[in-house]
């Protein structure tokens, strides 16, 4: 148990380290253009606009969303759920929803709920981690507006068929509202194939962006209005607020640094290939489980399926408080893991962990094999406690 | 097949619970951990002990309890993990092996620190 460098396995909360390359270069970036952009009839300041264009190109072809314009940028994915569900719904609005989703769409939801304005449904997820899109389908009413599902889920891992979803969504006339927090950099989100209307992401995870970015994507039909509103830098005069993509969700300055930083970040993913990337996890995820699983008194979720599944899994060791199982990865084998209830509290409650959660492992792009058989090692460790 | 409606909160009731050990009323958070650790004393860690089914504390289990009572006091915080190694000088496996409730339900507990903050 001597020191050894950390590993880092809470990938799915924000990945560690990220691309020096990426980090040198928007520091680099942003010390030449790094003014408000668009305000201002200067060069740098067209040039500080420049920078957030190529930003949105960049992202919509990532995305392979029709509007760049529609691009809109947000400190985070759940700043992107909030502004999609509290921009686009309306008094009377009927919600479809999973189990499988984070606190950052039931919150808002369930805020919504409670204070009457809307009524919501959820969807189940099965004994392998998935839903089922007929039981979507089946939920759907006359005022039913959106459908908002977890790309994939935080806690189990499972990749949901969205297609088939938007598929349903469509057929129906409903908005669907993918959030694609994990899945975006891991698999492809692909918003023409999935026929979203909106997907929210977050720069800080797959994506190995900086923290405090993300974005919301729309197609021209999911219309939603704005919830902040202030300086745009256009339209001016008017107290309104402009209804012009993108200004109409974006008030204020722009995080103009960690914007670059996303884009420098993407385009590094590309150069490498999400799925190049993905399939090296997936080999290193399938020793992991396969590790696991081959060890008495430890429980592991939903890693059945791993042919739709991401970098993640989770755990739980028998007798041992999952918060102390962290503890102990922690102080005596240098392995950085996530334990309790992820934000997920409902796919908690449905495995049974709803009480004290259970002990996430997730990996990214530079963990390696020897990673892996020393997360293994030490959980076989503390299993025999 | 679909729920109607998010299910109302499920949070425990997160209120302090008064309830007398060792002869002394004190406020207890919803899992038994101290609500204000200046209430703790030796007597009271040993009557929760004893409720959870230890018949006491051996010096090795007082010297944790002790290291982390003082590493509170004096940093204003609990140990992190790595303190708690190097402070105790006893890897946490075997810490939590030391106490049957374990690391947080067991030491940490006893030793009158608040519940840690977790995503729970």
């Amino acid at each position: 148990m001597e020191s050894k460098r950390l590993i880092y396995l809470d990938n799915a909360a924000t990945t560690f380290p990220k691309p020096k390359g990426m980090l040198d270069r928007m520091v680099a970036e942003y010390a030449d253009i790094g003014v408000s952009p668009g305000r201002g009839g200067y060069d740098l300041a067209a040039a500080a606009e420049d920078a957030l264009t190529k930003a949105r190109r960049t992202l919509a072809l990532f995305f392979n969303a029709p509007d760049p314009r529609r691009v809109i940028f947000t400190a985070n994915a759940t700043d992107s759920l909030n502004l999609a569900i509290s921009g686009f719904l309306k008094a009377g609005d009927h919600v479809i929803t999973t189990r499988l989703e984070h606190n950052s769409v039931l919150r808002p939801l369930y805020h919504l709920q409670q204070t009457g304005q809307i009524t919501v449904s959820t969807v189940p997820f099965d004994g392998h981690g998935f839903i089922d899109p007929a039981d979507i389908e089946r939920a759907i009413r006359a005022r039913t507006r959106l459908v908002i599902v977890n790309h994939a889920s935080n806690v189990l891992g499972t990749v949901q068929p969205v297609s088939a979803v938007g598929d349903i969504s469509a057929d129906h006339g409903v908005a669907l509202l993918v959030d694609a927090s994990q899945s975006a950099g891991q698999v492809h989100v692909d918003m023409e194939a999935m026929r979203a209307s909106a997907v929210a992401f977050t720069g800080h995870k797959s994506l190995y962006g900086p923290t405090g970015t993300g974005g919301l994507v729309l197609r021209p039909d999911m219309a939603v209005m704005p919830v902040r509103f202030g300086g745009t830098g256009v339209d001016s005069k008017s107290m309104n607020h402009t209804m012009d993509f993108p200004h109409r969700l974006e008030a204020g300055t722009h995080n103009l640094m960690g914007i670059i930083g996303l884009r420098l970040a993407v385009e590094d993913l590309q150069a490498e290939g999400v799925a190049t990337i993905h399939a090296r996890k997936m080999k290193l995820t399938r020793r992991l489980v396969d590790g696991l699983t081959s060890i008495d008194g430890i429980t592991v979720y939903g890693a059945d399926r791993l042919d739709r599944h991401l970098a993640v899994v989770t755990v739980n060791v028998d007798g041992v408080d999952p918060m102390d199982v962290g503890a102990i990865l922690d102080a005596d084998f240098d392995i950085a893991v996530r334990v309790g209830l992820h934000c997920a509290p409902l796919v908690h409650a449905d495995l049974g962990t709803g009480e004290r959660g259970a002990v996430r492992f997730s990996l990214g792009r530079f963990n390696t094999e020897a990673d892996i058989d020393r997360a293994v090692d030490a959980m076989a460790r503390i299993a025999r406690l | 097949m679909s729920t109607d409606g998010l299910p109302p909160d499920a949070e425990p009731m997160r209120d302090r619970q008064l309830r007398t050990v060792a002869g002394r009323s004190i406020y207890f958070d919803w899992e038994g951990f101290f609500w204000d650790p200046q209430d703790w004393n030796e007597a009271i860690a040993l009557a929760l002990a004893r409720e959870s089914g230890m018949e006491g504390l051996d010096d090795n289990q007082w010297r944790v309890i002790r290291f982390m009572r003082e590493f509170y006091f004096y940093h204003g915080r609990a140990p992190k993990n790595k303190d708690l190694r190097k402070g105790t000088g006893m890897p946490l496996m075997a810490l939590e092996s030391l106490f049957p409730q374990g690391i947080r339900k067991g030491a940490r507990r006893l030793a009158g620190l608040p519940n840690p903050k977790a995503c729970l």
